[in-house]
């Protein structure tokens, strides 16, 4: 058997790696594509936010929306440190995309990425105000749990620890949103309508960040020990949790 | 780019028949860089017959030994194992990055941990620099050690974990299994799943542990890892450090390529940038455009340096290349001629690169 079949033999057994020397070429490709996913998103993700901090209603949610954005922003460092490991020039990388753009708010690029740009689909979608963030807030905060929850577990074992510490920092996010949501939900009626409008725009946008049911890269990402549970299933598991979410907002 | 520093060696100790124990010294500006953690590795590179070999070593020493040593067994082929044995001595220079590697869960001196570890062979390096870092800077700790090994003559710090055991006085156990020599059963042969399940019985509290370091040859590991998590040591508390050797010395990655060896083995590659062209020879494999124009000492933009970022983007207008991988160029660029530098090997004997299209 080759060094590299070894590897992949020993990966497709539950082994981990904890060295970039040990990574065979393909599985390197194919980690340095899920860091630089997460790492495009959280920056994507802080910028669009940041621009929210001026139209948070009170001191309350403008401190809650800035921390998210110093966090995310924290987050994209620690992964993309381990980026540097493999010789990612990371004084380069955060300066490569521009992460505030957005494109327009009903063009639909489907689950696709754009132009090397490896955020996930969602953080291309423009926010429209404090109650659409926070309703994107939301819906996505559950599925970058889910997602995360996922990729903790991955065979790079730096990566996963990584993803672990970030894990309860994200929920947190999430939880803020939950929070500022059943607030503006209280407010009244209308309120409750804008939100519904939110939910029903970025529900399908960010359920799509999930990929494919038939994902034909899962199957090799599983194999690497990178991914375990397919993509529908996770898919599956945010649908119920977004639904037990909102049925608070209904009450 | 990874940079290399100059370590001189300041002493080699034989420490098995086919291991060795070298003390490296940075420079003094370099000392700082060199501050490693318990568990982490020195990657060395050296030229043989013209061609660059990077290889890793754990570092073998404590954490506060104040001094920087690694251990390096000699395997079947591994060029640069083969010379650090054979030919190294006092005094020459070695290059290696600074210490790298995640083998390690942070001090908590205040607490009275219980740690395993599991090593093969020459996996001892980076453990035994855990454990001695760990009963010296948490006072509560205890460790547990079981240690595979051929034979009694092939156990690498054999003395030293002997002079460990009596300094800390019951807090550190260790277990020598020996494929051969060994009179009880349960102590020789190989760590097998049935092995592991008899000890972790009787001889060793898994369920109690707040930590497992597990070094050693793939199949190892991933049988005590099982057996681990069979007797209740969640996924998250194993650490995992694939065996220094498993990957014996290469120089450079290979492409397969059948039409790259059909013609010669060089390319002459011209780039451009900023309007200025620069000719270079470059292998048709092993190194990819992006480090042939870096290596020609032009300012080439790269990020991720792995198909994903496209900063690398660069469009050939002569001649024949491929990619390795390309997860940021649509189909379209492709067609035009668009390639990622950083994943983009020549096919023909010549070939123009421009960065400024």
């Amino acid at each position: 058997m080759s060094e590299d079949a070894a590897i992949l033999d020993y990966l497709a057994k539950g082994g981990k790696l904890t060295s970039p020397d040990n990574a065979p070429s393909r599985y390197r490709a194919e980690l340095m594509r899920v860091m630089a996913s997460f790492v495009d998103s959280e920056l994507a993700g802080a910028a669009g936010f940041a621009d929210l901090i001026n139209e948070a209603p009170g001191i309350g949610e403008k401190t809650a929306a800035a921390r998210i954005v110093l966090e995310k922003i924290d987050h994209a460092v620690r992964v993309l440190d381990i980026m540097g490991e493999f010789g990612a020039n990371i004084a380069r990388y955060q300066s490569v995309h521009p992460w505030a753009s957005r494109i327009g708010r009903h063009e639909d690029i489907g689950a696709t990425r754009r132009e090397g740009d490896m955020r996930l689909n969602v953080f291309h979608y423009p926010l429209e105000g404090w109650t659409d963030a926070v309703t994107m807030n939301v819906l996505m905060g559950r599925a970058t749990v889910i997602q995360l929850t996922e990729l903790a577990r991955c065979s790079y074992q730096p990566l996963a620890e990584a993803f672990q510490s970030i894990l309860p920092e994200e929920a947190r996010h999430a939880e803020l949103g939950e929070e500022g949501l059943l607030r503006l939900a209280a407010s009244g009626v209308g309120a409750k309508k804008a939100i519904r409008e939110s939910v029903d725009y970025w529900r399908p946008r960010v359920a799509a960040s999930f990929g494919g049911a038939d994902s034909p890269r899962f199957a090799m990402l599983k194999r690497f020990g990178l991914r375990h549970n397919p993509n529908d299933a996770l898919l599956t598991e945010w649908s119920a949790s977004v639904d037990q979410c909102l049925s608070k907002i209904d009450a | 780019m990874a940079h290399f520093y100059p370590l001189s060696v300041t002493d080699i100790r034989r420490e098995t028949r086919d291991s060795v124990v070298v003390t490296l010294e940075p420079r003094a500006e370099d000392r700082a860089d060199f501050n490693f953690i318990q568990g982490q590795y020195l990657t060395f590179r050296r030229k043989f017959d013209g061609e660059e070999l990077r290889r890793s070593y754990s570092i073998c020493a404590g954490r506060d030994e104040g001094v920087l040593r690694v251990g390096i067994k000699k395997v079947a082929d591994g060029w640069f194992s083969s010379w650090a044995n054979d030919e190294l001595k006092v005094g020459d220079t070695l290059e290696a990055m600074k210490p790298m590697g995640a083998f390690h869960v942070p001090l908590e001196p205040e607490r009275a941990r219980h740690y395993l570890g599991f090593a093969g062979g020459s996996g001892i390096t980076p453990v035994i620099s855990i454990i001695k870092t760990v009963l010296k800077e948490e006072p509560q700790a205890t460790f547990t050690l079981v240690y595979g090994n051929r034979s009694a003559n092939a156990i690498m710090f054999r003395e030293e974990l002997e002079d460990l055991k009596n300094e800390y006085m019951g807090r550190l156990n260790i277990i020598h299994i020996l494929e051969t020599e060994a009179d009880i059963d349960l102590f020789s042969g190989l760590l097998t799943r049935e092995k592991c399940d008899a000890l972790f019985g009787r001889w060793v509290n898994v369920a109690g542990a707040d930590v497992a370091f597990i070094c050693g040859p793939e199949p190892m590991m991933l049988t005590i890892a099982e057996a681990l998590k069979a007797h209740g040591l969640p996924e998250n508390k194993i650490k995992f450090e694939l065996f220094a050797s498993a990957r014996p010395g290469k120089a450079k990655k290979e492409t397969a390529n059948g039409k790259a060896a059909a013609s010669g083995a060089t390319c002459q590659a011209t780039i451009i940038m900023d309007g200025i062209r620069r000719t270079v020879e470059m292998p048709k494999t092993g190194q990819s455009v992006l480090e042939a124009a870096i290596a020609a000492g032009l300012d080439a933009p790269f990020a991720c340096k792995a198909g994903v970022c496209s900063t690398c983007r660069a469009k050939v207008i002569e001649g024949e290349s491929e990619m390795e991988a390309n997860y940021a160029l649509e189909d379209y660029e492709v067609e035009r001629g668009y390639v990622l530098t950083c994943q983009c090997h020549p096919l023909s004997d010549k070939i123009v690169v421009d960065y400024d299209q």
